[in-house]
């Protein structure tokens, strides 16, 4: 048995009031939630991804409900770094919230000038950097899936982002996601969040067309929260910094089930379109109950299906 | 319109009465605590806690009294079905009020409101706020619906001066659309200078900026999208606008529900 975990904790040099936080996306800016959301309650709310020039997202339809999930294709819409330093992050710190904030992982040029943008931010002091968006042309992705690619990444942001956290958000559609958070630990990331959506499409009604233009769009939802719990406990037995576990939970059971895991902390994204309150439920639980103690793994064979 | 006013209530069912073969009106008591709201705004339900569908639903609001909240819900799927077989003293999960802009009131000259199918339910709103407002321009209705049994004709009350009605069968009214009762109308000079306000499926607000959006330089519409978070938030809901020469993206949700219906790019708009 490992030992008990406490509802406060620190990643690298940030520290957090407890182990729940919004995940980026869904979230928006946070500001958007006002009146449905404490976001002073949670222990953290990770922004919407941004990058150093606004983006307009992707043409077309972005949304379409599945059985047990959501596909998106937004396509990492986002108003660019200097509004969202100056309007969208104050307004969010005002609210109470305690951000980390998402940057993302384009070209190498305009991710270097979003590193040193952010670096100049004393506000600032965690960031998740988004190398897993499966919706934009350049970077996100298709760096995520590349463990050297992942590491240089990571190195560049280590060395600019002195005194901050860095988390780095993995993509599950790779073979092997341990291997990108070994990458990511090797090149000094504070933590790892795990996971982004999972690749996935849907036909019009008709059958006549995909319904996003870009043909592939991320799944998020209950349908993948069995696919994130294996990752989070993957990924916990070999890496040695935290593990941020992300990806369906709909209910306090399920966010237990990430700690079981092997997670530091949990973050909660598309049930807040359908339940604002989850979050906050599962602080009050977790305070009240304490976080569940991670499952030893000496005692089962991993790998067989 | 502040949007810090929106809250999540559990809201009663007071009465269901279904009006046609698809469509019901469902009267919620007014929840404790919520907002005055406008034209165009709309709430967003939450039908099961156990059961599909995932996400919740948008729904226009159709009028909201000091007691209660009107609703007007057509069956088109399984968070509509379900909504559709709740029966009074039921509670569903409702936030509001959402929406980010509203219907101006009319100004000079009359307003003709042009709704297809339950596209009537904020001009309904709109028209009974006006009237309460004690506002003394003349809004005339053109309504159009796919047939006779469609043509939810309980709703429309004595808050217009003037309806006029079309069937896509012929059944009632102009057999045809409800765009070219707008081009009969005009036609007969009846139209000048009025506003136009509209919300319908996409082809028909579309076809009315199309066919007369010249003549009507102020046309505004209620738009309607498949939404996640109503809030403004995820960017899920976009519609394609033109602004200063180029295109940009808004989300219904939060920078709408009404929109300049010239300003749209509805050629670019898909999904």
């Amino acid at each position: 048995m490992t030992a008990a975990k406490g509802q406060g904790f620190a990643i690298g040099p940030a520290s957090f009031r407890n182990r729940v936080f919004l995940a980026s996306g869904p979230a928006g800016y946070g500001g958007e939630y006002a009146g449905l959301i404490g976001l002073d309650r949670l222990g953290a709310v990770v922004t919407k991804t941004i990058t150093i020039e606004p983006r307009a997202g992707n043409p077309g339809r972005r949304l379409q409900e599945t059985s047990a999930g959501l596909l998106n294709s937004i396509g990492l819409e986002n108003v660019g770094a200097a509004v969202f330093f100056a309007d969208k992050l104050p307004a969010l710190i005002a609210a109470g919230a305690r951000p980390i904030v998402s940057l993302g992982a384009e070209e190498w040029e305009p991710y270097c000038a979003l590193l040193d943008a952010t670096a100049l931010r004393v506000e600032v002091d965690a960031v998740e950097l988004n190398l897993s968006c499966p919706n934009v042309e350049c970077g996100g992705m298709a760096v995520g899936k590349d463990p050297a690619l992942v590491a240089r990444y990571v190195r560049r942001a280590k060395d600019t982002l002195i005194g901050k956290a860095v988390l780095v958000k993995l993509t599950p559609n790779v073979s092997d996601v341990a291997s990108l958070a070994r990458a990511a630990e090797g090149a000094g990331a504070d933590a790892v969040t795990a996971i982004n959506t999972v690749v996935g499409m849907e036909f019009l009604d008709d059958l006549g067309a995909p319904v996003f233009r870009r043909v592939s769009a991320g799944l998020s939802g209950p349908a993948i929260l069995p696919i994130a719990l294996e990752a989070v406990w993957r990924i916990a037995r070999s890496v040695a910094i935290p593990v941020v576990g992300v990806g369906g939970i709909s209910s306090v059971e399920d966010a237990r089930k990430f700690f079981a895991a092997g997670a530091a902390a949990v973050q909660v994204g598309t049930a807040i379109f359908y339940d604002p309150g989850l979050p906050e439920r599962i602080v009050e639980a977790l305070e009240a109950e304490g976080i569940p103690r991670t499952i030893g793994s000496d005692s089962f064979c991993e790998g067989g299906t | 319109m502040s949007p810090e006013t929106k809250g999540r209530f559990a809201a009663r069912l007071e009465s269901r009465k279904q009006l046609s073969p698809s469509c019901h009106v469902l009267i919620f008591e007014r929840p404790d605590s919520f907002s005055d709201a406008r034209p165009g705004q709309f709430v967003s339900i939450r039908v099961s806690e156990t059961a599909p569908p995932l996400l919740r639903r948008p729904y226009s609001i159709m009028d909201l009294t000091a007691r209660s909240l009107s609703l007007l819900v057509k069956v088109v799927g399984r968070g509509s079905a379900a909504l559709a077989a709740l029966d009074k003293g039921d509670t569903v999960d409702l936030i509001g009020p959402l929406g980010g802009t509203e219907f101006p009131a009319p100004r000079n000259g009359n307003a003709f409101l042009v709704a297809g199918g339950t596209g009537l339910a904020p001009l309904v709103f709109a028209a009974r706020t006006w009237r309460r407002e004690g506002r003394s321009q003349e809004m005339c209705l053109l309504y159009g619906a796919s047939t006779k049994d469609e043509l939810l004709e309980g709703l429309i009350g004595e808050d217009f001066c003037e309806c006029s009605f079309s069937t896509i069968d012929g059944s009632s009214g102009h057999h045809g659309d409800v765009v070219e009762l707008c081009e009969n109308l005009m036609e007969k000079g009846r139209m000048s200078g009025a506003m136009l306000y509209s919300c319908g499926p996409r082809a028909m607000v579309r076809a009315l900026v199309e066919r007369l959006g010249s003549r009507f330089p102020e046309h505004v519409t209620s738009l309607e999208s498949v939404m996640a978070c109503g809030v403004g938030a995820c960017r899920g809901c976009t519609v394609p606008v033109r602004a200063g020469g180029k295109i940009v993206f808004k989300a219904v949700c939060s920078d709408g529900t009404v929109f300049k219906a010239n300003d749209v790019a509805w050629e670019e708009w898909e999904g």
